[in-house]
């Protein structure tokens, strides 16, 4: 269930009070949003489950403390961004392959290959164009893909949650927006254009 | 919804919650995190941290596995020092002004406590990589509030 946006400084200052039930809700809102920032900065999965965890337990220490309750969004983003520079940074930590195996830390639902598979057998072309934006969307610029990935978070973000989590100007995510998902288009036509689907 | 983009983005947003969901064990440790709140103790916070704060020359210049970390509340500084060994990590510290106290060193999965010289030096073995807090309290039979650091990334 998701809470509308007006609903957060409520929960923020429940989750303040105490209320268990108000912290579940600020991490069904938020929880999609933090995991966007931290996918966007390419981070090893040990490092982003770090960081993941790392801007929730801050926030849990912060909650009597937030200044702006309604915007706590963008103090997460802020909290997350912060923490990926910061590991991009340690020169200890950067492993140079996908640890995922090391920290025990797996995709919740399902084999994305497996459900690749069972899509293509029952909708093969929502399943090629799914495969096709997805590929699309790792040739993207760092730029586009980074604000890509966070406009992708489930519940969407607001602008100012999104402009936060990247430390840009709140005006300038509407343009960059645009010109990024122009150029996921172009990048789909041409895997299209070079891919005929086969069989 | 009829905006090409709107729709575009909504159909990007259902193939990262089909690829690249929030593993169901985070949502979890995210649900928890709220348990490791300590109402009662006083929040020192992150003021400097190397990795972030420290200006590009004095990162080139210093050991790339040393890590040096501030945290302030009132009139108290902890500055903590972070160094990297294999894939462990230990801490040195130091309380200022110096006094004596149990440092109780948190993790997700574990708490390490560690005591205060009189000069308020303490550090720790190897500890896991990972989100740490630390908790600093009266040695037996002092008194005093508990004071907490902001979370970090060790």
């Amino acid at each position: 269930m998701l809470v509308s946006p007006d609903d957060t400084g409520l929960l923020v200052r429940g989750a303040a009070g105490g209320d268990e039930g108000a912290w579940r809700g600020l991490v069904a809102r938020f929880s999609g949003l933090v995991w966007a920032v931290v996918r966007a900065h390419r981070l090893t999965n040990a490092d982003a489950a770090d960081v993941y965890q790392t801007t929730w337990l801050r926030l849990a220490e912060h909650i009597g403390r937030i200044e702006q309750p309604d915007r706590v969004g963008a103090w997460l983003a802020t909290a997350a961004r912060r923490e990926c520079l910061q590991n991009l940074r340690s020169a200890a930590r950067t492993a140079p392959t996908d640890d995922m195996d090391r920290l025990d830390v797996t995709p919740a639902a399902g084999n994305p290959t497996e459900d690749a598979v069972l899509a293509a057998e029952t909708e093969r072309e929502d399943a090629a164009r799914a495969a096709a934006m997805w590929r699309a969307f790792g040739q993207l610029s760092g730029r586009c893909r980074e604000l890509l990935r966070i406009l992708m978070a489930s519940p969407p973000p607001s602008y100012a949650e999104v402009a936060a989590a990247l430390g840009l100007p709140l005006g300038s995510i509407g343009p960059t927006r645009a010109r990024c998902l122009q150029r996921l288009r172009e990048e789909m036509a041409g895997i299209r254009d070079g891919l005929s689907p086969s069989s | 919804m009829h905006d090409p983009d709107d729709e575009l983005e909504a159909e990007l947003r259902r193939l990262a919650a089909d690829r690249e969901p929030v593993p169901a064990q985070l949502v979890q440790a995210a649900l928890d995190a709220f348990g490791w709140r300590d109402i009662d103790a006083e929040l020192a916070e992150l003021v400097y941290d190397s990795l972030v704060d420290a200006d590009q020359a004095s990162l080139v210049r210093g050991p790339a596995d040393q890590r040096l970390v501030s945290f302030a509340v009132g009139g108290m500084t902890i500055d903590v020092e972070v160094t990297s060994a294999g894939s462990g990590r230990s801490v040195m510290g130091q309380i200022a002004p110096p006094q004596r106290a149990m440092v109780d060193i948190r993790y997700p999965r574990d708490t390490v406590t560690v005591e205060t010289d009189e000069l308020g030096r303490f550090e720790s073995g190897p500890l896991p990589p990972g989100p740490a807090s630390l908790r600093l309290r009266p040695p037996p039979g002092g008194e005093g509030p508990a004071i907490v650091t902001d979370w970090i990334s060790l």
